[in-house]
């Protein structure tokens, strides 16, 4: 089975260069890999310089790397249509309309994205990580990720308390039903139990995985909202029995040489001063290890300067 | 001419008491009995509503994308919980018995 590593952090510290550098080495190391991006900026293309879609593709000019990008609109949208379908088959068109306005609404409230974005994640999971070593997910960023990552178990205890008061609305309408009447509802075949169940099954798979079967880095910036940000992402991770396996400090600033002089020189090594100290708290207070420190580039990573940071990138891609 | 014994004048009457008996009996206990477990199935069928979908009442939950996948199975009672929950004094809202 494969083993899942998931990238996670605020928006903009650079976690798709981060976890395309790391697919890279677990490519290099012999690993077949998949790295998932699930940036709504779908910036994995732009690393290397080609378009990804939903389903995996091989890299050009990389052997044994594979790339696809989650649309979580797109997921959304599927989920939608697949859901008037169903109710076309099932309710009258009067009925449909009343309803479609419930369903619109399902779809357009500021959980609908993560939720999708989990569905396809769980898919991904089960199905295309099949045939590959590696699985690396550049996830959305902190506080989606969180959120996403807490569905499992809150949900599942949610479906057992549906299902409880649905198997017990349903039992009261049996022993209501009087003589030979047929009772309006029962709960053998009801579909709403079955979904529910469907349901609970699909996040209990996906919280034993990412317990079990997967890591977690978190990338952050040398500076204090990034590490205060990181703090409180490894404290919440814990909360939902995620430990996260280190922390990719991206972005440090390269120190000038000692006879370097001028403005410059004198901006560039106040900075590296700034950004030592911020490490050393992140260190400090942070009960997660520094496995990688990646200098700043000047221009976009990819080609070269992507090999050159996976070279950066000590994080042990295992055996 | 038919004649009706007296014996067939007993078991006619018995018959139709009978017949009075049940219904007093179905409509004075029988059938509220029925109905409060019916109210009660009602009542425990509205919990679950709320809690697939208190967004329709403006109540942010973090679920509703997943219980949209059952509005197809339940649209009929949906469309009927969301008048009752909307209007509990319109004789719609009434959990359809009336015993005027």
């Amino acid at each position: 089975m494969a083993r899942f590593t998931f990238f996670g952090g605020k928006g903009g510290v650079g976690k798709t260069t981060v976890s395309a550098a790391y697919a890279l080495r677990c490519a290099d190391a012999g690993h077949e890999t998949l790295v998932v991006s699930t940036d709504p900026a779908h910036s994995t293309s732009d690393v290397f310089d080609q378009p990804f879609g939903d389903e995996p593709e091989p890299v050009a000019g990389h052997e044994r790397l594979a790339a696809m990008e989650i649309d979580p609109e797109a997921e959304v949208e599927a989920h939608l249509m697949d859901i008037r379908r169903e109710m076309e088959a099932q309710v009258s068109q009067v009925v449909v309309n009343e309803i479609d306005k419930q369903i619109e609404m399902a779809h357009e409230t500021p959980g609908a994205h993560e939720a999708a974005l989990f569905d396809r994640l769980i898919r991904v999971m089960r199905e295309e990580a099949e045939g590959y070593d590696r699985v690396v997910f550049d996830t959305a960023p902190t506080g989606n990720t969180l959120r996403l990552l807490s569905l499992p178990d809150f949900l599942g205890d949610w479906v057992d308390r549906l299902i409880e008061k649905r198997a017990k609305s349903l039992d009261l309408y049996q022993k209501a039903a009087i003589g030979k009447e047929e009772p309006r509802k029962t709960a053998e075949n009801d579909p709403i139990i079955r979904r529910l169940r469907e349901r609970k099954e699909k996040f209990e798979f996906a919280g034993r995985t990412l317990r079990e079967n997967a890591g977690f880095y978190l990338v952050l910036n040398p500076d204090e909202l990034s590490v205060a940000e990181t703090r409180r992402a490894v404290e919440r991770l814990g909360e939902h029995g995620l430990g996260v396996s280190g922390l990719v400090i991206n972005k440090v600033t390269p120190e000038p040489d000692e006879d370097e002089r001028g403005r410059g020189a004198d901006y560039l090594r106040e900075r590296v001063e700034r950004e030592r100290e911020r490490i050393a708290e992140a260190e400090e207070t942070i009960p997660v290890p520094v496995v990688a420190r990646i200098a700043s580039r000047t221009g976009e990573v990819k080609g070269d300067i992507l090999d050159d940071v996976a070279a950066e990138l000590d994080i042990d891609v295992g055996d | 001419m038919t004649v009706v014994t007296i014996h067939e004048q007993f078991a006619r009457f018995r018959e139709q008491a009978a017949e009075v008996m049940h219904g007093l009996y179905h409509g004075m206990i029988e059938h509220p009995a029925f109905e409060q477990i019916e109210d009660e199935a009602m009542d425990q069928e509205d919990a679950f509503f709320f809690a697939c979908f208190a967004d329709a009442f403006g109540i942010p939950s973090p679920v509703s994308y997943y219980t949209a996948e059952l509005l197809p199975y339940l649209a009929e009672d949906f469309e009927a919980w969301e008048r009752r929950m909307w209007d509990r004094d319109s004789v719609l809202d009434w959990k359809g018995h009336f015993h005027f």
